[in-house]
């Protein structure tokens, strides 16, 4: 701030010196506009589109089934938001490069609303062939890295949660280390993400340039509920209050990331769509946890998990023993998510050889409880279903017709 | 995407020396006095050099920013935009709600929240002016916190719901009072930059734009691309030297009191310039408030081709003025309106108290009147409409062609009552 005082300082004087001064500014722009044309916003938009992930998951409703995660190790770590999303049963990824993959979820952090992802080793009819040409990254060598088969350390460009440093071995990246992370309120900021799915396959993510606004805690619910997360969060104004856009990243003009975009929330304050991220720290606290702590659903609990996928089998030996898989259970139950405001949880559908199915659930349920705990809405419903461990039953009480009916789920 | 070049010049731009940097500075600060440089080109280290400038300007105006909050009250009635033809509810119990289809409207469906709003120091002795969307649920209570932590009572003096500007009143003395931008520097292109307290704290949350143009809402606003929400509704669209150029409200081409709110943070946004603020606030100080004005008609849905005139309230300003059903309305305010949502676009700025002037048709015959808009707690209800009118209406008050001539008929058309 006192910077910013001696420079209005200056500026004042600057207006009585004013003609001399239009003369060399006119002098500066001829020499230097030309070449700087792409402006100051390229290596920020270099910075982050390069780390950005599209991902393409579970839809339902309104929650739709795309979304964006940022790298945030060179071995193929995705940090992103909590959300319906993750659990598809095929949670696939798009590279900055075009490469697509799948990834499995490691860690749900529940109160500051995350989730890490980490890819899967490339399954060969997965990679597109060319997903390499024109890609935006191609000054990029170790981006390559990422088709050539093996998950080893070194294969991602990735931001470094601990300052929000774009890490890369290229030499201009290395160069912006010195800039740094800092961030005040009216800095510009670079949201980076998968906004309505436009950008396709190796196409960059889709960028939006604002303010940092103000440090709020937030206040804000989505729907009718209020949404879990309390902490501080950037204000921006960008609009990322769009479909797709959560787990964007958010940049600084010298491309050192400072946040995430959080789900689509409205501000208890003002009953509008927030526009924000997650703070660079609450990210970092967040990862941290992942790594140190096992899952909050140990599935070491000898219950035997559903595998979707006999590739999770083969985990590369680097990743830590620590990280434990928490893919969620497959009920077979679909819910319904018509509706305005409060969205009732009516069975949609019920596959026919899934543990629902087999327990008699239906089609037009409406379900009441789950295991002894009442579900007001669809996104409570959400939560309860989220919070069961791998394996345990599911006891629901539904309404069919003008009947309550009990119906005991099991997934063995 | 970026050539070897661009990392060179790059590079350069970093290392940058100091005196440069605080030229480019000053050469923004002092960029409204050089229009013609800014409309041509940008310096090329602009959007760096620019943060400091933003955080100086929130310093600056930092100290003539209030918070405002409310106590009580509650979300105006959901309602769609309301035209005089649908059926309504009465402004007052003396009116059956069958009769009066003339009513006040908030015009959005957009739930009011109760959190802080934003407002700015009009006055040295405790004048605030904020917007008028931050009082639709009619609080019981109105305080105001001051920048150095004072939280005073506010007394809503007046407020404007056709502007939506609303003045406030503390108890309190030598207020900082921000300095306005001349008229003149609000011109397209230049940068804005929107503060609001919406959102709790003591620093205002800052958004940045440029002015998108000029002469909006009938010549009321500029509008800008700054994010213009809830958030800052009431507070000051700046510029770079951190003069307010304009106070951020919610408005829409159509009347009512949350109009424009659901354009929030669209990129799309509409500040009041300082002459119609300081025209309408010198106004509000003296306790004049002003309400959405009506003409009191509803058109005849027979004519599709043309604005008949349907029905006249009794009484209404219509009526007053002579206007009489099958009457064809051709002008308002000099716009052509050949339909009822023309009307309202030509007529929806203007308060109720204030004049228009519309030019009619009658038998092949055109003539001009002079209507002063009304309240609509002031119109009568609709007389069925076979009803012959009243012989003893007055005769219509010719105004020449273009003529703006003062007819001194406002003073009885309230005599008008059977």
């Amino acid at each position: 701030m006192t910077n910013a005082n001696s420079k209005m300082r200056r500026a004042s004087r600057g207006r009585f010196l004013r003609f001399p001064i239009v003369i060399l500014h006119s002098c500066f722009l001829t020499v230097f506009s030309a070449p700087l044309a792409a402006g100051e916003f390229d290596l920020a938009i270099a910075s982050a589109t390069q780390r950005v992930v599209k991902l393409y998951g579970l839809g339902a409703g309104v929650q739709v089934g795309y979304g964006s995660g940022i790298l945030v190790s060179d071995d193929g770590m995705i940090l992103t938001v909590l959300s319906l999303l993750i659990d598809a049963r095929r949670l696939r990824v798009v590279l900055p490069d075009g490469t697509r993959r799948e990834a499995e979820v490691i860690h749900r952090d529940s109160q500051q609303q995350l989730a890490l992802l980490k890819l899967r080793p490339p399954v060969h009819e997965l990679a597109a062939p060319d997903a390499k040409a024109g890609q935006p990254g191609d000054k990029e060598p170790v981006a390559s890295g990422g088709s050539t088969g093996a998950l080893r350390p070194g294969s991602f460009l990735y931001f470094d949660l601990h300052d929000g440093r774009p890490v890369s071995n290229v030499p201009d990246e290395a160069a912006r280390a010195e800039a740094g992370g800092s961030l005040s309120p009216g800095d510009w900021v670079i949201a980076a993400g998968n906004a309505f799915k436009v950008a396709e396959g190796a196409e960059p993510v889709s960028v939006a340039h604002g303010v940092f606004s103000a440090l709020t805690r937030l206040d804000a619910r989505r729907r009718v509920r209020d949404y879990p997360y309390r902490g501080e969060i950037l204000m921006i104004d960008a609009v990322t209050s769009n479909p797709g856009a959560p787990g964007a990243a958010v940049v600084n003009l010298n491309g050192w990331l400072v946040g995430m975009v959080g789900r689509d929330v409205i501000s208890n304050l003002t009953h509008t769509h927030f526009n924000y991220a997650i703070p660079r720290e609450t990210l970092e606290e967040s990862l941290r946890e992942a790594l140190t702590k096992p899952e909050t659903q140990p599935s070491d609990s000898g219950v035997p998990r559903e595998v979707a996928d006999p590739s999770q089998s083969e985990m590369p030996s680097h990743v830590t023993s620590t990280i434990v898989s928490s893919a969620p259970v497959d009920y077979g139950i679909r819910i319904s998510r018509a509706g305005y405001q409060t969205v009732l949880p009516f069975v949609e559908r019920v596959r026919a050889d899934s543990p629902a199915g087999r327990a008699g659930l239906r089609a037009d349920d409406l379900i009441l409880s789950v295991n002894g705990k009442s579900v007001a809405d669809v996104s409570e419903l959400d939560a309860r279903i989220k919070d069961l461990s791998p394996g345990e039953p599911l006891d629901l009480v539904v309404r069919r017709d003008r009947r309550i009916l009990t119906i005991r789920v099991e997934t063995k | 995407m970026k050539s070897r070049r661009n990392v060179k010049t790059s590079k350069r731009r970093n290392v940058q020396t100091p005196w440069l940097r605080g030229l480019v500075a000053s050469w923004l600060v002092a960029s409204p006095l050089f229009a013609l440089e800014t409309a041509t080109s940008a310096p090329v280290d602009e959007y760096r050099t620019l943060q400091p400038v933003f955080r100086s300007v929130v310093q600056r105006l930092r100290p003539s920013l209030v918070r405002i909050e409310t106590v009580g009250g509650a979300q105006p009635p959901e309602r769609l935009p309301s035209e005089p033809q649908e059926e309504g509810q009465g402004d007052s119990p003396k009116k059956p709600r069958s009769q009066n289809p003339f009513r006040d409207s908030p015009g959005s469906g957009f739930v009011v929240a109760d959190g802080p709003t934003t407002g700015i120091i009009y006055s040295s002795d405790g004048h605030i002016l904020t917007s008028s969307f931050n009082f639709v649920r009619e609080p019981a209570l109105v305080s105001v916190t001051l920048a150095d932590g004072r939280r005073l009572a506010a007394d809503l003096v007046a407020r404007d719901q056709v502007r939506k500007l609303a003045m406030l009143k503390v108890d309190a003395t030598d207020l900082p009072v921000p300095e306005w931008a001349p008229g003149e520097e609000i011109q397209v292109g230049r940068w804005t930059i929107a503060l609001g307290l919406a959102f709790g704290g003591q620093e205002p949350s800052i958004s940045v734009g440029i002015v998108s143009a000029l002469n909006r809402m009938l010549g009321n606003a500029f509008q800008t691309d700054a994010r213009i929400s809830p958030a800052n509704y009431g507070g000051p669209v700046c510029n770079l030297a951190g003069q307010v150029m304009g106070i951020a409200v919610p408005l829409a081409q159509r009347p009512g009191e949350l109009a424009g709110v659901e354009m929030y943070d669209s990129g799309v946004g509409f500040a009041l310039p300082k002459q119609r603020v300081e025209e309408i606030a010198a106004r509000m100080m003296k306790g004049e408030s002003f309400y959405r004005g009506w003409l009191g008609m509803v058109v005849d849905p027979k004519v599709m081709d043309a604005l008949v005139i349907g029905n006249v309230a009794d009484p209404s300003p219509l009526r007053a003025a002579g206007v009489k059903i099958g009457d064809h309305i051709l002008t308002a305010e000099g716009r052509d309106v050949r339909h009822f949502g023309q009307l309202v676009q030509a007529l929806y700025m203007i308060p109720a108290g204030e004049d228009v002037y519309l030019s009619l048709k009658r038998n092949e015959q055109t003539f001009g009147v002079k209507v002063r808009l009304a309240r609509a707690a002031e119109l009568g209800p609709l007389p069925e409409v076979e009803e012959p009118l009243d012989p003893s209406s007055p005769q219509p008050i010719i105004v020449p062609e273009g003529g703006h001539e003062e007819h001194d008929h406002e003073e009885h058309h309230h005599e008008d009552d059977e």
